[in-house]
């Protein structure tokens, strides 16, 4: 009887979900993870040989695993009751927010400083800002877990002020955004800010940028979502967190915006509204990441400027749109060519710089603003 | 700048297939179950054969013809030690020579050639192109076992096989094919030429084979996690108290990946019809090392005891003797666990502490209370890790002097460790202890019994797919042997 118990469990559990896994269609793209998955790999010789058909095996299986949020979940649930305080790299937080276990500082944070240098010496005269900008770890230390790693905006700033030549100038919006900190001016199950935070970081920069800022007032606050689960979420697993709203400001004045990103045809809008239905929620900000992305607007004063940045930016851009004839956005990770010619080209009069801290100090492709 | 140390290179390697995986869980395992079990008696070794040779061809496809190689040159030395055996010893020692031979020359060429050119190169003026080639999967495991078939066969413990099916099957049978135990054909004989199915045999083997899965899957990942942390640091960084909580973690990664995957491959040689040695018999509840190492990857030391340390004489030849007999065998242990300096070192630092408890150690440790006999062992143990963790010596000079107080002794990020770990280590210091075994049979109606066994197993079995299909952390320890 015992015996029989034993292996009719056996074949139940590892069968049953051998077959089930056998039987699923495959999906092609998780929204979950906002990825596409691994689809069965071709087999050759070749590449059993040089084993990429067994790790291509490998992830296949993974990505396709039947019930994959049920068992993500379930580890989740299991880390948690062994009092494990993070999952995947995110830590569980207070007030049912999540957030990011902040990595190490490495040598690229003062090589990304001097290729700032590097390019404002070419470029004497280009007007040079650079706003590094906190992620929700350093605003919320008190939601951390006991004893976790606490995040490195500081130090990084610390790094970058004393090392960024005196011509270029720096905006550190953490202190602005600490007297805000009871609104909502971060997501709490995703990486990025909100437009809140966006715009408290906007009228910072705008002091700095000499122009004169927008007041609250001067903006319709509309929500359009209230079902966003970021990527915290993703990694986190805790299916217990409630999801993120979004909101966004309209100015009242009237505005018209023309969006050219990359490739794609010209948006009459900041926002692209596919992206709502969709997992990744955030690149409803001016449909996420492109390698160039030119706004132009309706404002003509003569200001264009240039914009390198990674995807925080994408929530500050409608704010600044009111105030430049044109921003041209670069994403440095995708957009390789000389960074020189292209403000030549386009007679750029202008440029921001503007990252999360911790992203600006670990990403290596700041390096594209020396070409 | 933080130096970063490189990771152990024992971690890394081609993957083979590793039972502790999806790919294993949910297309292998039952294809290789039902196929076997359709397949008519007549057949059963030839298609466990192919499955496992396939299993082989998973992680290393070219490497198949060196297994093949290795089993060909020890089915035919097997047959001409046995044919020469009675009536020309001196052929019969020639053959076993040969056999022996050939199989350290593979396992040499393989696995230390690179070591060896390396240290050429540093000590000399030499400039010896290394080879590089990836170490095949399991070749310690396997060619220990052909050289223990070759010398049973010469000594006249069994008769050679004379089916090469049969013979191929036992080198390539791939439960024991990657990590062991080193299963001496003397073993699984009777076994590899008839098996009797039966019910309770393949219910062990369910059972064992889970908690190996747990073991691996559930404890020795998870605290491995934390090991992995702290040797990411550069130990002159690192707290007193995270370097002792760092290594405590490898201490129980080591054991519960290397049992758990034994008890998987018994588990599994069991749904076969094979059964395999014991392993590991709760080696941390020793009081000695010499203790230690009878519950410590038993059929390793078995296998170095009977045909190394007996052959050259044992204890039986005077005290010199047996001090170099030590030093030979501990040094061989060490170097069979991997190819580098710290490896031997490990080895020898045991040799010294056994030739230390055989001089007057065990008789002073009679002495003392049984608990701190166990401090004792733990504590050497414990150093013991750190040999075995350092392949850049610097590392472990480094973690030895943050261990022993050259450093602050805890630090903020310690506290977060210790409380987000001690869970698991309360489990994982229960779990390699009889503790529970104990309490099982104290248990005395059966159908409580034998449901807490169903939820154990159910509990297992679901809890590590779970951990599988999130896991991205899935190194395996030992594929560097």
């Amino acid at each position: 009887m015992k015996k029989i118990i034993n292996i009719i469990l056996f074949i139940l559990l590892i069968g049953g979900l051998s077959i089930a896994n056998f039987m699923k269609k495959d999906g092609a793209f998780s929204e979950f993870e906002n990825r596409p998955l691994a689809q069965f790999p071709k087999f050759t010789i070749e590449k059993l040989i040089d084993g990429s058909f067994t790790s291509q095996f490998e992830t296949y299986m993974t990505d396709q695993f039947i019930g994959k949020t049920f068992w993500t979940g379930l580890k989740a649930k299991a880390e948690q009751t062994v009092l494990k305080q993070e999952n995947n790299g995110v830590y569980f937080g207070k007030e049912n927010m999540l957030l990011e276990k902040p990595e190490e500082l490495s040598t690229q944070l003062k090589k990304n400083i001097d290729f700032i240098n590097q390019f404002q010496e070419k470029n004497q005269g280009f007007q040079l800002t650079v706003s590094l900008v906190p992620t929700s770890i350093d605003l919320y230390p008190e939601n951390l877990p006991p004893y976790a790693k606490t995040g490195k905006h500081m130090e990084i700033m610390k790094i970058v002020s004393h090392e960024l030549n005196e011509q270029v100038q720096l905006v550190d919006p953490l202190e602005h955004l600490k007297q805000k900190k009871d609104e909502p001016i971060y997501f709490r199950t995703d990486h990025h800010w909100t437009t809140l935070g966006a715009f408290y970081t906007y009228q910072a920069i705008a002091e700095a940028m000499d122009f004169t800022a927008y007041q609250f007032e001067d903006f319709a606050i509309e929500q359009v979502s209230d079902s966003f689960y970021g990527t915290f979420y993703a990694k986190g697993n805790d299916h217990a967190i409630p999801p993120d709203h979004i909101d966004i400001f309209k100015p009242k004045k009237e505005v018209d915006y023309e969006v050219k990103a990359d490739q794609k045809p010209i948006l009459n809008s900041l926002y692209d509204d596919s992206f709502l239905s969709k997992r990744d929620q955030y690149a409803y900000f001016l449909g996420g990441n492109h390698a160039k992305t030119i706004i132009q607007s309706s404002v003509h004063n003569g200001k264009k400027l240039l914009l390198i940045k990674d995807s925080y930016a994408h929530a500050i851009v409608p704010f600044l749109a009111n105030h430049f004839e044109e921003i041209h956005l670069l994403d440095l990770r995708y957009y390789n060519a000389s960074i020189q010619q292209y403000i030549d080209e386009h007679e750029l009069t202008e440029g921001l710089i503007l990252y999360n801290s911790p992203n600006f100090a670990n990403d290596n492709s700041i390096l594209y603003l020396k070409y | 700048m933080p130096v970063v140390y490189p990771h152990p290179k024992f971690i890394i390697g081609r993957d083979g297939m590793v039972f502790s995986s999806l790919p294993f869980l949910f297309y292998f395992l039952p294809l290789a179950l039902f196929i076997y079990y359709i397949s008519p008696n007549k057949l059963k070794n030839f298609t466990l054969l192919v499955v496992s040779l396939l299993f082989y061809a998973w992680g290393e496809p070219i490497y198949i013809f060196l297994l093949l190689f290795s089993a060909a040159v020890d089915y035919l030395h097997g047959l001409l030690i046995e044919k020469y055996r009675k009536t020309t010893p001196f052929k019969a020692k020639l053959a076993l020579t040969s056999s022996i031979f050939v199989n350290l020359a593979v396992l040499f060429f393989f696995k230390y050639a690179n070591f060896l050119v390396d240290n050429i190169n540093h000590f000399t003026n030499f400039q010896i192109e290394a080879l590089d080639l990836p170490l095949p999967i399991g070749i310690s495991f396997y060619t220990f076992q052909t050289m223990s078939y070759s010398i049973d066969v010469y000594r006249g413990v069994v008769p050679a096989q004379r089916n090469p099916i049969t013979f191929a099957l036992y080198v390539s049978l791939f439960p024991q094919l990657i990590a062991g135990p080193i299963v001496r054909y003397e073993t699984i004989e009777k076994e590899l030429m008839h098996r009797k199915w039966n019910a309770e045999q393949f219910s062990d083997g369910v059972r064992i084979f889970t908690i190996g899965l747990g073991k691996k899957v559930l404890l020795a990942n998870t605290l491995g996690a934390l090991w992995n942390e702290t040797q990411a640091m550069p130990p002159n960084e690192l707290t007193v108290l995270a370097a002792w909580l760092g290594i405590l973690a490898f201490m129980f990664q080591i054991y519960f990946d290397f049992s758990g995957y034994s008890d998987m491959a018994i588990g599994l040689g069991k749904m076969f019809g094979f059964t395999f040695p014991i392993n590991f018999r709760y080696p941390y509840i020793a009081k000695s090392a010499t203790e230690f190492w009878r519950r410590w990857h038993i059929t390793l030391s078995g296998w170095f005891r009977d045909y190394l340390y007996i052959p050259l004489g044992g204890n039986r030849k005077g005290q010199w003797k047996l001090y170099r007999n030590l030093f030979i065998v501990w040094g061989a242990t060490g170097l069979w666990h991997g190819a580098s300096w710290n490896f031997i070192l490990w080895g020898l630092y045991f040799g010294l502490i056994l030739a230390f408890e055989k001089a007057i150690g065990l008789k002073l440790l009679q002495r003392i209370p049984a608990f701190f006999q166990h401090i004792y062992l733990l504590f050497i143990v414990l150093m013991s890790w750190v040999l075995f963790v350092s392949e850049d010596m610097n590392f472990g000079i480094h973690y030895f002097k943050t261990m022993f107080g050259f450093a602050p002794l805890w630090d903020q990020h310690f506290m977060y460790q210790l409380y987000t770990n001690i869970i698991l280590i309360l489990i994982a210091s229960v779990a390699a202890t009889p503790l529970w075994r104990i309490t099982d049979r104290k248990i005395t109606n059966s159908m409580i019994r034998n449901s807490i066994e169903w939820l154990i197993i159910t509990g297992i079995l679901i809890l590590s797919t779970a951990y599988l299909v999130d896991e991205s952390f899935n190194p395996f320890l030992y594929f560097r042997f």
